[in-house]
């Protein structure tokens, strides 16, 4: 894998919606973000906006993964 | 546009799907509020910590007369949160207090953005279709996990490698964006 496929996967990890949680319960940070530099969190940032955007258009309630991600932490603490 | 604090009294009262109903008007314009953060913060981090505070506060706001309220109150979190956590990772916080009252001042204006639209999704469907086996495959995991699982799951699951799934995620994204623009619509980002 070239240097550059590396960092577009870090990027497009970044982008999704998933994030960990701290011990506190909390929302963790994604890994992949802290390995990227600013502009590849910049391009993260441009593709999580798109890929909700999209995400939201698809799902019938226009809900991104963003929002069904938060909804199911409401509803199960 | 409309006034999205029409979910405020179902959500005070705990309805999750009045919540869901909010979230879906309020999502865009509040990413969009920490841009400015992008290379210091995980906005995705930030943003789903801030909505989940918002949700616990909810029952406690009142409007005040002017729209919107329950938003112009997640755009403060949210920018607390971001600039709490980026001055913890030693940057000086990028977005001043004017900057927050713009915001405000251009919601109060404009109003929080609409759900997508019938035809907009028509549109992503079809273009959805036309993308090959296996960027429709990854798309489709992240899609259906709604941010639930990490993509090494996903991945493992439809027998990719992590690297080759996220790849063809983002070939999907751009594929369908281009199929987009050239259906005509205009898109918020470029994609990198």
């Amino acid at each position: 894998m070239t240097a550059r496929d590396a960092r577009e996967a870090l990027v497009e990890a970044a982008a999704g919606a998933y994030r960990p949680r701290r011990p506190d319960g909390a929302v963790g940070t994604s890994p992949a973000w802290h390995d990227l530099d600013a502009a590849g969190r910049e391009e993260a940032f441009a593709a999580a906006t798109l890929s909700r955007r999209l995400e939201a258009a698809l799902e019938p309630e226009g809900l991104s993964s963003t929002a069904r991600s938060v909804l199911r932490r409401l509803r199960r603490p | 546009m409309p006034d999205l604090d029409l979910h405020l009294p179902a959500i005070a009262q705990a309805d999750a799907d009045a919540f869901g109903r909010w979230l879906a008007g309020a999502e865009t314009p509040l990413r969009a509020s920490l841009r400015r953060f992008a290379a210091q913060v995980d906005v995705e981090a930030v943003l789903q910590e801030a909505l989940l505070r918002v949700w616990q506060v909810a029952p406690r706001v009142k409007p005040d007369g002017r729209p919107d309220a329950l938003l112009r109150l997640a755009f403060r979190v949210a920018r607390n949160l971001a600039v709490d956590e980026a001055r913890r990772a030693g940057f000086h916080a990028p977005v001043a207090e004017e900057d927050l009252t713009r915001l405000l001042e251009a919601l109060a204006r404009d109003g929080a953005s609409e759900a997508p639209d019938p035809l907009l999704r028509a549109l992503i469907l079809r273009c959805r279709e036309k993308l090959r086996r296996q960027p429709r495959a990854a798309l489709d995991a992240r899609l259906h996990a709604g941010g639930s699982e990490p993509d090494a799951g996903l991945a493992a699951a439809l027998g990719m490698k992590l690297n080759t799934f996220l790849q063809n995620v983002g070939r999907a994204r751009k594929a369908l964006a281009e199929c987009l623009r050239r259906g005509g619509v205009a898109l918020p980002e470029q994609v990198p």
